[in-house]
Order: C-alpha cells, then structure tokens, then sequence
C-alpha cells in the first residue's frame, strides 16, 4: 500500500512514516501543508493520505479542505484525517460529501501500529473509520428519553460498530457471528430506531452518528 | 424678549444687546414721532398734489398716481413702525421709516408758494430715496451686510447721493434748469449759480443711479442663488420686489436721458413710476410679513418651553426648534467640556458645527458657559434671543442626557474591548496548548511505544509493564488536556460556529439539552462567544434553546424544576457588554445578544 502523509508538525509526521515503513507500507510522500499535499496527491497517486487536520497556514481546518479536494478529484485515494479533537462535527462534514473511503481518528491512536494499520485496510476496502471515542461519546450522551435504551446489549454493540464505519462482514468477524446475523441486527435496530436509511450502504454511517446527535 | 430676560440668558455674544442699544437707533418716542410726521407729509403731500402739484407730479397726475404714491410711502412707514416696535436686531425699522418720508419729498418740491425752504430740503431729500431702499433691501434681514459687494454697493449709493444732492443744492439755479418742471424758481441753499456744472451733476447722477440699480438687482440674485431653501423663504418677499423697484429706478435715469423733462403725463414715465410704486408697496408688505412671521416663530419657540416639563426624549429639542424655525436641516450639537468634543442628543461624536453651505452658528450659553451650538439657516435673526431661559435650561438638560449617554457608550465599547481581549487570550491559549503540551505528550507517548516495544523485543517484561503503565497515564494527561483546551475555548466555535459548538456541548451536558437554532449561520465572534459560554455556564442547570429572533440571538434556560442557583449569572458580563440583556424569570432565565451584523 502507498501513502502520503501531510503533518506540519516535523516529528509527528517522521513517527508516523517510520511506523508505516516498518509495517512494510509505502510511504511515498511527506508534506508539511495542504498545497503540498495536493501537489503529492496529483504527482504519486497513492493508496491513501493521511492528513492532519490543522496545518498552516491559518491552523484550522486545512485538513478538513484538502480531504475533500481529494476526494473530490481523486475517488481512488482513501482520506484519513488526524485530529486531536473529540468532535463529532468534524467527522460528520467529512462523511457529508463523500461516505465512504473517509476516516476521523484521533491522533494519539495512530501510534498504535495495529490501529492505524487497520484503519488504513478498511479505507482501502472502501469503508469509513470514525473514531471509537467519539462514537463512545455520542452513545452517552444525555436524553430525555434514550431510545437507546430499546436496544438489547448486542444490538447497542453492532449500532457502535457501526457508527465507527464498520461493514457488516467486519462487524461480524469482530464479534464472531455470521454476516446473516448481523444483518438481521442491523434490520432491527433501524426499526427499532426509525432509522430509514439503507441498512447496507455507506451513508448508514452517517444517517447513525446524526440519529446519535439529535436533541432528545 | 431679549432684553427682558435675566443675567441667566446672557447670550453667547454680548455684541447682542450692544448693539441693540446702539446711539445710532432713534427712540421709541423719536419713531412714533416719525411715523406721525410720516403721515403728515403724505397728507400735506395730497393737498399739495391736488393743487400747485397737479400738473408737475405723479401724484397730481391721476388717481391713480395719487393712490400709487400714497401706498408706497405709507407702506414704508408702517412697515418702518412695525419693525421697530418689534425690536428686531438692525436698522431695518428706522431705514424704513426714513426712505417712507423722502418718498413724498418730490411732491413737496412742487410747494413754491409756501416757504422756500420747504421745496428746497425736498429737492435735497429726493435723491435719499433710492440709497435707503438700498441699504434697507441689502441688510434685510439680519440688520447687517452680507456680503462685501453688498456692502460697497450701499456705501457707493450713500456717498453719491450725498455729492449729487450737495452739488445740486449749492450750485443749481432752478430757473435756469431746463430740466425743471415741479420747481422752478425756488433753491434756499444756492451759493452760486453754475447751470453746466449742475446739468453735469445731474447726467452723472442718472448714469450711476442706473448702474447702481443694475448691481443691486446682481447682488439680489446671487443671493437669492446662495441662499438655502429656508433662507430664500425668509428673502423672497423683500427681495424680489426689491429687484422690481431697482429695475424701475433703471428704467427711469434712462428715460430721463431722452426725455429731458420729467412730465407725469408722459405714458412711459408714468408706467416706469407705477412699476417702481407698486414694488415699494409689495417690499413693505414683505418686510411687514418677514415680521410677523420672526412672530409666529417666537411663539412656536415660546411653546416648545411650555411642553419642556413632560420630559422629552432625547433629540426632540432639535426637532421642535427645527419645525418651530422652519429649518428642517437645524442641528443642535452639545458641547463636552471634558471631552472637549461636539455630541448629539444621543452623545453619539459629531464634528464641530460649520458655516458652510450658507448655514449660520450660533453658540448658546449659561451662566456663561457653552452649553451647544445651533448649525441653522443664515438668514434666521436673533436666534440667541429667540431662545429664552426655559429653553436653554432644556438644552442644558438634553446636553447633560448626551454626555451621560456618551459615557454610557464610552464605558459599553470598553467592557466589549475587556472582554474580545480575553476571549482572543482564551483562543491562543487554547492554540498554545494544542500546538505546544499536547504536540510534545503524543512525541513522547511515540516514544514510549517505541521502548515498550524495544522492551518487548528484549524479553525485559518489568521494563515492559513500567512503560506500558506510563504510556496509560499518558494518554489520560492527554485526555485531560484535550478537555481543558476545549473548556478554555472549543476549536469548533471559532472555525464552525455557535450551532455546531452547542451540538458539541449538548454531547457531554450533564442533563438532556434541547436545541432549537431558527437558521444555520454564523454569527460575529463576541456575539457567538457569548451565547457559548452562557449556555456552556447554563448547561449544568437545565434544558437550553437558542433563538434567532431578528437581529437578537435569544438563549434561553428552563429551569428543571430543582431550582437551582440562577444561572448564567457569569455571562451577565459577556452580555452586558455587547449591549445585550440577561433576566432571570420564574422558569429560568433569558439572555438577549443583539446580533445584527
């Protein structure tokens, strides 16, 4: 697999590379800003680009722009964003446009080879990654009357995995069930929820993380 | 009126009531007298039309020359009592008074069987007739000179009657005038007879007399073309009939120039006469009008002073003295001693009021100090006298409303400045933390894997579990500080905005929080911060809404029925100083965050 990875803080972004390489992935390119990025983008054409999402030259939300650049012009090119925010929004703008092939994890968990690893074979599998913090969050959020509480034990661990952006044959062998089964699961909780998105597509993903945020 | 006013109302400047009681104006027993010699010389001046006057005069000519010449010279009269008796600023009244008498001095001239001294004076007094209207129509209606043409103009008129009238009287023997028609025999004053010499004078004296006439009627035009709309309101009725009577003086000094005897049955002479009459009559009922409506004016202002107790709302002194002076561009500025600085009505900074455009300052005092200055139209006379004791009391009320005002806005901008520093501290402080603690704590939690892996390579288990045990607590210091940056001011709010920053703070509230937005957009950054933090300081109490209701972000905060503290109390300030509004109610509390962008 190749990558890029777009990071301005130096040190950050020769760990990364380091780990990548030593995990036998192909980091063809480091960059320092968004513009460098999408010149490495058009020139390598890599697998994935792994962006940090404050860079120069304003430290906001670069990341985010170029992410969507990305996807935008290049639909091969698998996008994961590093953040260090616990921020639903974010994620949630990134998985607006393009639902699949996108991932928002927090960046001290890319130190964990085995995650960031991971994460890239899901995005390069066509799923979407969307942090396990922020979607633990979103499940313990206060409601007035939590129609979470419908769901059994089993129901409410496949609605996680499925906020992070798991398929249904990785939920399933994340939790060593058959694919049927977790797609009957997924049929019930959306019935449970009213949730009327298409139980197997990407845009599940984001119908969910939305469902997590309404005010309730 | 002025001078019965107390030291309170000393007007700004004092040259006022120097100049009111001038040596220069006649008495008030002086102008009754006047006026009564006035209407003695128009009745002696129809006798003597209907008799030795009949074929000499145009007043003996036909009824109509008879009725023309009373009018006018009356209308002067009259017109000079009321001025007077009005006290207005100026020699208006007495210059009236005199030009009404020299008006009837060429019928006089025709009394030869009376005493010779009579016809004589009448002669001289003729020729004053024109330089007084001058002089009248020029400093009308201020009482002075506008302009420096204007000026000349009357003094040039003065000083060439004076030299004509001089010449004829000393050196013109009326027989030998071929000229002379009402008198043709009598000059008490002769010295010596020199027929060219007088027969020059009185060519001269037409000439000019023409010229003259010409230039007045220039410098009534340009001024009527300079005038503001109020001004040429107040100019009109004088100055236009003005313009009529000077043309007629012109057309007459040329006439003469081809018509070498003066004969009121000439039917172009009389015509050039009844045009000339027939304007001084109209110029009389315009000064008369100017009068009464400078009246009507006083009353309106008198009653503004009456409605002062029903405590009106800052401007509306201006308003009133505005419609009561017709001058809808009237502009009061309130003098800040401290501040050494011009404000309005409501303390809002204004330049210093101007003389441009045609416009006049006045500066209006008390107890000898500034209270404002009136910017209004140049042609409103005595505006200081105008405005009484009453009146300045309320400009110094309204003065003292506008510096109060502009310390309150002075004070709201500072509190608004106090708190943009803060949160811009707040957001680098944030950045410092993201870029600086938390960048260097991910380097090292990097580090420790490496070792713990190292470690793990070596078999060296207690070394494994030291750092497994320390990359842990790293990221728990790291959690805390991803919390602490977001609690000092959340990343979100400055690059998303309030919605999604309140979305944000609803996901961890301790209680379910409801959020209604009207519409998805972003708001100024202090007006965001501070409906943040007001809610972010609400969200441990209750249920929140947040609303847009035109031009006002309204936060709102149910109470959950505990009853708890008030809260929101600390946002009081953010509010406050965004010109905004906090209350707390039976239900909750209520904040208003003006937000018109």
């Amino acid at each position: 697999m190749r990558v890029v990875i777009a990071e301005d803080v130096m040190l950050t972004r020769e760990g990364i590379a380091r780990l990548l390489t030593d995990a036998g992935i192909d980091v063809v390119g480091q960059v320092g800003d968004a513009a460098a990025l999408l010149g490495a983008v058009q020139v390598t054409r890599p697998d994935a680009a792994i962006i940090d999402i404050r860079m120069p030259p304003t430290h906001t939300d670069e990341g985010l722009t170029a992410a969507q650049q990305i996807r935008d012009g290049h639909p091969g090119v698998a996008v994961l964003i590093l953040s260090q925010y616990v921020e639903p929004h974010y994620a949630m703008r990134l998985l607006e446009d393009h639902p699949e092939r996108v991932g928002y994890l927090l960046k001290e968990r890319v130190f964990d080879v085995a995650n960031l690893i991971d994460a890239l074979r899901r995005l390069a599998d066509g799923e979407t990654v969307v942090d396990p913090t922020i979607v633990a969050r979103l499940f313990a959020r206060k409601r007035r009357a939590d129609p979470l509480d419908e769901l059994s034990g089993r129901e409410r661990e496949v609605l996680a995995l499925v906020a992070e952006g798991l398929s249904n044959q990785a939920i399933a062998a994340r939790l060593f069930v058959t694919g049927r089964t977790v797609e009957a699961h997924v049929t019930q909780i959306f019935q449970k929820l009213g949730l009327t998105a298409d139980t197997g597509s990407h845009r599940r993903v984001l119908a969910v993380l939305a469902y997590l945020r309404r005010p309730g | 009126m002025a001078r019965a006013e107390p030291p309170l109302a000393v007007p700004a400047r004092r040259a006022v009531p120097v100049r009111l009681a001038a040596p220069g104006r006649l008495a008030s027993s002086a102008r009754v007298a006047a006026g009564l010699a006035g209407l003695a010389a128009a009745a002696g001046a129809l006798a003597l039309a209907a008799g030795p006057g009949r074929s000499t005069t145009y007043a003996g000519s036909s009824a109509a020359g008879a009725v023309l010449t009373v009018c006018a010279g009356l209308g002067l009269i009259a017109a000079g009592l009321v001025i007077c008796l009005a006290r207005r600023p100026g020699r208006t009244g007495d210059l009236a008074l005199l030009a009404g008498v020299c008006w009837f001095a060429p019928v006089w001239s025709a009394w030869q069987d009376g005493p010779p001294l009579i016809p004589s004076i009448a002669m001289v007094a003729a020729g004053f007739t024109f330089p007084l209207i001058v002089h009248l129509v020029l400093t009308h209606p201020t009482g002075r000179a506008g302009s420096a043409p204007a000026r000349a103009l009357a003094a040039a008129v003065y000083a060439e009657a004076l030299l004509a009238a001089a010449a004829l009287a000393l050196f013109r023997e009326p027989y030998f005038d071929p000229g002379c028609l009402a008198n043709c025999t009598v000059n008490a004053f002769l010295v010596r007879s020199l027929p060219t010499l007088a027969r020059a004078v009185e060519i001269g004296d037409r000439w000019f007399t023409a010229a003259a006439a010409a230039a007045m009627i220039v410098v009534c035009a340009a001024r009527l073309a300079r005038a503001s709309w109020p001004a040429r309101q107040r100019l009109l009725p004088v100055t236009v009939p003005a313009i009529g009577f000077a043309a007629a003086v012109a057309a007459h000094s040329v006439a003469l120039q081809r018509i070498t005897v003066e004969d009121p049955f000439n039917a172009a002479l009389f015509a050039i006469f009844a045009i000339g009459s027939a304007a001084v009559a109209l110029l009389a009922i315009g000064l008369i009008s100017g009068v009464a409506r400078a009246r009507a004016e006083r009353r309106a202002v008198a009653r503004i002073a009456a409605r002062l107790d029903q405590a009106p709302a800052p401007g509306s002194l201006q308003s009133a003295l505005a419609a009561a002076l017709h001058d809808p561009g009237l502009q009061i500025a309130y003098w800040l001693p401290g501040r050494q600085r011009y404000v309005d009505a409501s303390g809002r900074l204004v330049p210093e009021p101007s003389t441009t455009g045609g416009r006049a300052v006045t500066r209006l005092t008390r107890n000898e100090r500034t209270i404002a200055a009136v910017s209004h139209s140049g042609a409103v006379p005595g505006i200081e006298s105008q405005i009484g004791p009453a009146i300045r009391l309320g400009l110094e009320n309204e003065r003292l409303q506008a510096e109060l005002l502009a310390q309150l806005e002075e004070l709201r901008a500072s509190r608004a400045r106090i708190v943009q520093t803060a949160d811009s501290e707040r957001r680098g402080l944030e950045r410092n933390l993201h870029d600086g603690a938390q960048q260097r704590l991910l380097a090292l939690s990097y580090d420790i894997r490496l070792a713990r892996a190292a470690a793990q390579a070596d078999g060296d288990t207690p070394a494994e579990t030291a750092l497994a045990r320390a990359a842990s607590q790293t990221r728990d210091i790291l959690e805390e500080l991803r919390d602490l940056a977001h609690g000092i001011y959340p990343a979100v709010l400055a690059e998303a905005g309030i919605g999604p920053a309140l979305a944000t703070l609803a996901d961890t509230a301790p209680l379910p929080v409801q959020i209604l937005r009207a519409e998805h957009r972003r708001y100024p950054a202090p007006v965001e911060a501070a409906a943040y933090f007001a809610v972010a300081e609400a969200i441990g109490h209750a249920a929140v809404s947040l609303t847009d209701e035109g031009g006002r972000l309204v936060v709102t905060v149910q109470d959950n029925g505990s009853g708890d503290a008030a809260p929101m109390l600390a946002a009081a300030d953010r509010v406050g100083a965004l010109g905004g509004s906090l209350a707390p109610g039976t239900a909750g509390c209520r904040a208003e965050i003006p937000c018109a962008s």
